[in-house]
């Protein structure tokens, strides 16, 4: 064991027992997995992606580029987690990634051998032949080898939520500037929201030996929390990653809950008007031959382990920190840990090369004045400088510049509602962190008029120590990726100089770690590579998450069939009780039939259609949309809205009117029906209800602002049921009516107000979509079960049959009446739909004069036709294409048109078909084939009317 | 997520409203106007990378249109008024 | 070029220090036949089809950011021609066949796998209308096949049919040649292509300004200077109507943000690439592992290559309808393009009123599948003056003449396509 006997933030009095490669391993909490696998002598975790090269823990946080594993728990296996971002938990089964048949001994390991046949680009340039090869040979190969961890195919049955919170400032960070200027922001009495990523709050602070306000740091971080956690107008979050900065001041974050939540994570959607990021800085490692050996680690991650986990990561060191102060700091963490400092390497000593197999042995490196030099070791403490993490600022803004002063990425001043602060500017030192953070939420609470304008002076960033050479071989820039120094070489040479060019041939920084530890480096190895400024280089956009997010926690609990809210109809509650089978429409659930007993669809499909068509049925027609438009110049607008005549409807009567878009092709159908001189109501399909509304109310205040119109959207206002059959009419009647329901008193197209028995408030049109005597009876949606109990009850006589969607459908087609989505598909003119006639010559309106452009007016159009098997007998194969000459040796037919609908028709005894054909109207009698090779039908059909089913319309009078 | 000031209810959520497009000049409905007035109102709207007049919805606030001045390089909202020719008669 | 595995070996031996610079910027002409805005997969697909289909070679292509920088970035890579208008359906069939042969014709990798492309129908009627896209499909010479139940529960084991699903799958088209390929390689092949035959390229090179006499386009001004030519191809997604307005031409298309994204990477879990479309999400995984999603548009004006996270929200989320193993992994990167949609929610190809400006625009959010057969027929229209067959349905006159290509239906809305 590598744990120190005392010190450090985690609990030795509970003991968390975890396995890794099926090895029993021990921790405590407070542990990250990264440093309980040290506390455990554990150095090797994993394999790397491309090369199978032994790598372990470079770092102690989010930038972690090598140590990926898979954990496994009660609810099933992550892959891919970084062992420096996983909290320590008892019964964790870890695993390592990209490895067979063991971490130890890698099969894939051979690929080094290969190494410069598979530099940067090779898969562009091989894998060519034969034909189909990368498909059906390579690609299946290549796969395989790519990827990290697999993936765990059973369902997630975690719970996530998705929460909101406002805010006048949020920090985003905990170390001196986020506690700094959260204390500044909440004395002022903004509101203050302080998230931080890891567990504890307190950032670098918390195994710095510096002292702040006479305390140690990370005794006084801990203070501070407590002191702003008492404050009312604060909240602090730990545990949560700020992943994203979007529009107009809104963060998202993840918050990943503790192992004895019931959630595993909470996605934060917050709104701040000042958003102050002290995300701090990552370390940046160093460039050198052999510098992926687990035993590496960066000089800020082995104080880390030291101090915050108690761990020692080696025995023996080496140190080759670039900054003096920090190099010190850490050569004093390395002796509080006992260990042995075999080496401190001055700077612009040049590291030449590392040996050991599975774990670190030697360093070779040649001091400033040229003596080489081999140093036994089993840890490497690197250090090139620290970059800014900025991401969430270069996410919106324009980008950051690279600053030759402090050799890193830095964000610019903005006037945006995201500032830097801190580490996050290039500030490294503590007490410049305090004071910028202190002088930044000034700054903010001054732009939101909470505090009087101070004008604090913010800190420069501060400068990079000189650094360490390297001397040649195998050196990575992006050691998840496994980029080396030669393969932006390469791409460099081959002409994709540009640095996103370089990005995406070479694959630098886009892993997992999305480029944290890698990014500089290669923009520095491009510049020098190059012979340019690093300046000239720029960079490639900094795209969210800023670490990776749970997708579950993304989607929340819109899952299984609540991802969507479902629409009921008031009927709905009935209809259940009824035994009917419901269909998803759109948003709303729909009545689809009603079987009895245990019938089939198809015959309780029949069964209903014949009810309507020979006594009587009732249907649920609640969802069409029903919009109530008065005023003075009511008229005027559904005039100016309707392609059809709307000037000469009456009070009481009801017309089928016909709405076109703008370019004059058919929009929605419905009904205009006129309650009282300045009074009417439309309807609108079930479909386009919503579209339909918004089109009007548009118009209403936007296009017309002269008409004096008021829109009132009532669709869920009433439910509407339709009695339709030969005997509706007697069932209005027996429904006790207090108006005139007699055949003339309420003939077709007609709408009449009123009570049923006395006490039934009810508006009913008279209009069939069906073709039989219908009355659509309307009544407010609270009354919706009454009004069916009556129907059910004083229809029983006539067996009133309930029926739904799909006999709705036949009925329909039998007419030739038209459907949204299927013959009015946003494609077709009035004409096409053989609706023509509809469309006034007297009057302007929407679409009038755009359908007068040439397409739409031309002779080769395709019309609505009906159709018959010509035999009279064979079924038409749905969605069948026609053509006039059958399918060719080929398999190929030239199309001429199309079918929208095609049905058995239980009325007609034979199937029948609705379709769109190239010049239709004039082919009556014309026979062409109706193809459908996806089923191997192909079917002789006849042209006819649209309208199948007593042409005449006679029976709707009767 | 954009912010959408309405003018009615404050700033909301994009999500609460329906998007209607940039800004348009309808011709006249009086039989005067032609193909040409048409296309040139529907078929060719404005689409600068920078401030530009659009329509939103507030569906689910207080059903207004609203007219937004929105850069679309930036989404910075600049201006924001219900119907200016409403506003005015009423 | 002569890339082969003796190629990569040779290579190797000598430090890959030898492999030559195969997109190095050369010195610009004053003037070149035809200047081709725009590099993108479509305007270098242009420029190679004009040197090997015609043997034109005085051609310059430029490009405002780095080669394939745009559009052809920030697509899901997937290729398929599954559409009921034939015009639409022709381009990206023929798209498919250039694609099924595309790396041996460029001697460059290219990943065409036709993995197969699924789309899902969520109720009887929309299967019924698919149905007839798949016969519509057939009898015009390309695979399709609709499968139910068990038969797609075949096809795409990893589909996951069962439990309560908001909205329950009732079938689906299925179009084998459909499938994903590589993005960066096309645009890369290409360019190498037409580097290697002479066509110039020019980085970071955006068109500032043209010289129009007398109605026909006489040159184009970049900051590397001033190129006379005959001809100039509009080939720039997602800056269609500034340079086109540089010409005085008003394109009828608004640019609205398309977001994508992709998860960590793991081992082989999905091997088609399925479409579920109560509410858009198309999801594959890419030879790297990662799975790869897209939806709708963000359905409002804007050039900032920055959305909504709704949009993401929504899209994952009915990608876990489909595969409910999605919800442990995690999103590692998302990403925006501004996409040109025109009037009809389809591409403006062709003549403008300028004589020798050609336009190759509003693609929207689909034209990663048709890159090779739009370079194949603008590359035969700059070079023959003749308006192929696959492309006049898509000229800019046809708004005004009323014969749009709407697909969907949707109308003049471009925010709703």
């Amino acid at each position: 064991m590598t744990r120190l006997p005392k010190g450090g933030l985690i609990n030795r009095d509970t003991r968390l027992d975890f396995t890794f490669n099926g090895r029993p391993m021990t921790g405590h909490p407070g542990d990250t997995l990264a440093s309980a696998l040290l506390a455990n002598g554990q150095h090797l975790v994993a394999r790397s992606i491309k090369y199978h090269r032994p790598r372990g823990i470079l770092s102690n946080g989010l930038e972690e580029p090598c140590a990926m594993v898979t954990v496994t728990d009660q609810t099933g296996n992550t892959p891919n987690l970084k062992a420096t971002e996983v909290m320590l938990r008892g019964g964790l089964h870890v695993t390592s990634q990209n490895n067979w048949p063991s971490v130890t001994h890698d099969a894939g390991s051979a690929l080094q051998l290969g190494g410069r046949m598979l530099a940067a680009g090779f898969y562009y340039k091989t894998f060519k032949w034969p034909r189909d090869g990368w498909h059906k040979r390579y690609a299946g190969i290549i796969r395989r080898l790519a990827g990290h961890g697999q993936i765990d195919p059973s369902a997630d049955n975690a719970l996530y939520d998705k929460r909101h919170r406002h805010c006048d400032i949020l920090v985003i960070g905990s170390g001196a500037a986020g506690l700094s200027a959260a204390q500044t922001a909440a004395h002022a009495g903004a509101t203050t929201i302080l998230i931080e990523q890891d567990h504890v709050l307190g950032g670098s602070l918390l195994f710095s030996r510096n002292q702040i306000a006479g305390e140690l740091a990370a005794d006084w971080a801990n203070d501070a929390v407590e002191a702003l956690q008492d404050l009312s107008n604060v909240t602090v979050m730990s545990r949560t990653l700020a992943f994203g900065q979007y529009d107009h001041g809104q963060i998202l974050a993840v918050e990943s809950m503790p192992a004895d939540s019931n959630a595993r994570a909470i996605l934060w959607k917050i709104r701040a008007r000042r958003i102050l990021l002290a995300s701090g800085a990552t370390e940046r490692p160093i460039v050198f031959p052999g510098n992926d050996r687990p035993g590496i680690m960066l000089g800020g991650a082995v104080r880390s382990y030291i101090r915050r986990f108690s761990v020692a990561p080696g025995t023996r060191a080496v140190v080759a920190v670039a900054d003096p102060d920090e190099g010190e700091d850490t050569f004093a963490a390395l002796k509080e840990a006992g260990i042995d400092v075999r080496a401190v390497l001055p700077p612009g000593a040049a590291i030449t090369g590392t040996s050991g197999r599975l774990h670190l042995r030697s360093v070779g490196w040649r001091d400033p004045g040229g003596k080489r030099h081999r140093t036994a070791c089993d840890l490497l403490c690197v250090s090139a400088g620290w970059m800014p993490n900025a991401h969430l600022f270069a996410q919106m803004e324009t980008g950051l510049q690279f600053d030759g002063t402090t050799q890193s990425l830095l964000p610019p001043d903005t006037s945006g509602p995201l500032r830097p602060i801190g580490g996050a500017r290039g500030i490294l030192n503590t007490a410049d962190c305090l004071t910028d953070g202190k002088a930044a939420a000034h700054q903010a609470l001054a732009e939101l008029e909470m505090h009087k304008h101070l004008n604090l002076p913010r800190p420069a960033a501060t400068p990079a120590a000189p650094g360490f050479d390297s001397g040649t071989g195998k050196a990575f820039v992006d050691l998840q990726n496994d980029v080396t120094r030669d393969d932006v070489a390469l791409a460099m040479r081959e002409g994709y100089k540009d640095i996103e060019l370089v990005k995406r041939y070479t694959t630098l920084g886009m892993g997992t770690d999305q480029g944290k530890t890698s990014w500089t480096n290669g923009v520095l190895e491009i510049a020098t590579q190059s012979g340019r400024d690093p300046a000239e280089i720029g960079h490639t956009t900094y795209r969210p998450p800023y670490s990776p997010v749970t997708i579950g926690a993304l989607i929340g609990t819109e899952t299984g069939d609540e991802m969507v809210p479902i629409r009921h109809t008031p009927f709905h509650r009935a209809f259940e009780r009824m035994g009917c089978v419901f269909q998803t429409s759109g948003d709303w659930l729909y009545a689809r039939y009603f079987p009895r007993d245990d019938e089939t669809m198809q015959d309780a499909v029949i069964r209903e259609c014949n009810a309507v068509r020979n006594g009587l049925g009732c249907v649920d027609m609640s969802t069409l949309g029903k919009i109530d438009v008065q005023g003075p110049d009511a008229l005027e607008f559904l005039s100016r809205l309707y392609c059809n005549n709307i000037s000469t409807l009456k009070p009481g009567h009801v017309r089928y009117a016909l709405m076109l878009r703008e370019d004059g092709y058919v929009f929605d159908d419905g009904t205009v029906a006129q309650l009282g001189d300045d009074h009417f109501s439309v309807t609108a399909t079930t479909a386009n209800s919503a579209f339909v509304w918004r089109h009007m109310t548009k118009f209403a205040q936007v296009d017309w602002p002269e008409l004096d119109v008021t829109l009132t959207d009532i669709s869920d206002h009433w439910a509407s049921l339709a009695i339709a059959g030969p005997h509706a009419r007697d069932l209005l009647l027996a429904l006790a009516p207090d108006f005139d329901c007699s055949r003339d008193g309420f003939p077709f197209a007609r709408l009449r107000e009123g009570f049923l028995g006395n006490d039934l408030p009810v508006r009913v049109v008279s209009v069939s979509f069906s073709g039989e005597p219908c009355f659509e009876i309307n009544t407010p949606a609270g009354f919706a079960e009454t009004l069916l109990e009556r129907v059910t009850k004083h229809g029983a006589g006539w067996d009133i049959t309930a029926y739904g969607l799909e006999a709705l459908d036949m009925l329909r087609i039998e007419k030739g009446h038209l459907s949204i989505g299927t013959e009015i598909d946003g494609r077709r003119t009035a004409d096409d739909l053989g609706l023509g006639a509809m469309v006034s010559q007297k009057k302007d309106f929407i679409g009038r004069t755009l359908l007068q452009r040439p397409a739409l007016q031309a002779s080769e159009r395709e019309q609505l036709v009906g159709l018959t098997p010509e035999d009279g007998s064979s079924p038409i194969p749905h969605g069948a294409v026609l053509s006039d000459h059958p399918i060719s040796g080929d398999g190929r037919a030239c199309g001429c048109g199309h079918l929208t609908a095609a049905i058995h028709s239980p009325a007609l005894g034979h199937p029948i078909a609705l379709g769109f054909l190239t010049n239709g109207r004039v082919r009556t009698g014309d026979v062409l084939w109706a193809q459908s090779p996806v089923s191997g039908q192909s079917v002789r059909v006849r042209v006819g009317p649209v309208c199948a089913y007593d042409p005449k319309g006679e029976r709707l009078h009767g | 997520m954009i912010l959408l000031p309405c003018p009615n209810c404050g700033p909301r959520d994009e999500g609460e409203f329906t998007y209607g497009g940039p800004q348009r000049q309808l011709p006249s409905l009086d039989g005067q106007s032609g193909t040409d007035d048409w296309l040139k109102a529907l078929f060719h709207p404005q689409n600068p990378r920078g401030p530009m007049v659009e329509l939103w919805y507030h569906a689910s606030g207080c059903e207004a249109w609203i007219e937004v001045t929105r850069d679309t390089g930036t989404h910075e909202i600049i201006d924001v008024a219900t119907n200016r020719l409403r506003d005015d008669k009423q | 070029m002569g890339y082969s595995g003796f190629s990569l070996l040779k290579h190797a031996v000598t430090g890959n220090r030898r492999w030559p610079d195969v997109l190095a910027e050369p010195e610009m002409r004053a003037s070149y036949d035809i200047v081709i805005i725009g590099g993108g997969g479509h305007g270098l697909a242009t420029a190679h089809y004009l040197t090997s289909n015609h043997g034109i070679t005085n051609v310059a292509v430029v490009e405002a950011g780095w080669i394939g920088g745009g559009n052809t970035a920030r697509n899901t890579t997937i290729v398929r021609s599954d559409y009921l208008l034939n015009a639409s359906f022709q381009l990206k069939h023929f798209a498919l066949k250039l694609w099924s042969d595309l790396t041996q014709d460029l001697n460059f990798n290219v990943m065409y796998e036709p993995r197969g492309y699924v789309d899902l129908a969520h109720s009887d009627g929309e299967l019924e209308h698919f149905t007839l896209r798949a016969n519509a499909m057939q009898l015009r010479g390309a695979d399709a096949a609709i499968l139910t139940g068990d038969s797609l529960q075949q096809r795409v084991p990893e589909l996951d049919l069962s439990g309560a699903k908001r909205f329950p799958v009732a079938g689906a088209l299925v179009q084998e040649a459909g499938g994903v390929v590589r993005h960066d390689a096309v645009a890369w092949g290409f360019a190498q292509n037409a580097a290697a035959a002479g066509i110039h390229i020019f980085q970071n090179c955006p068109a500032i300004s043209f010289d129009i006499d007398a109605g026909r386009i006489i040159a184009v001004t970049t900051p590397k200077g001033r190129i006379a030519c005959k001809q100039v191809l509009i080939s720039v997604a997602g800056s269609s109507s500034e340079v086109a307005q540089m010409a005085g031409v008003d394109l009828p298309l608004t640019t609205i943000n398309v977001q994508a994204l992709v998860t960590e990477p793991v081992k082989p879990a999905l091997d088609t690439v399925v479409n579920y479309n109560a509410g858009l999400s198309y999801v594959s995984q890419t030879s790297k592992g990662e799975f790869v999603l897209g939806g709708a548009t963000d359905g409002y004006a804007s050039f900032a290559r920055r959305g909504s996270f709704e949009r993401i929200e929504d899209v994952l989320a009915r990608a876990v309808q489909m595969f409910p193993f999605l919800s442990r992994l995690r999103l590692m990167r998302h990403w925006s393009g501004s996409a040109d949609i025109p009037m009809d929610g389809n591409a403006i190809m062709g003549r403008t009123p300028i004589d020798g400006l050609m336009i190759n625009a509003g693609w929207g959010y689909a034209g990663f599948k048709a890159t090779p057969a739009v370079g194949w027929c603008m590359a035969n229209l700059l070079a023959t003056g003749d308006m192929p067959d696959l492309v006049a349905p898509f000229a800019l006159e046809r708004f005004a003449n009323g014969a749009e290509q709407d697909d969907a239906g949707i109308g003049p809305y471009p925010w709703l396509h």
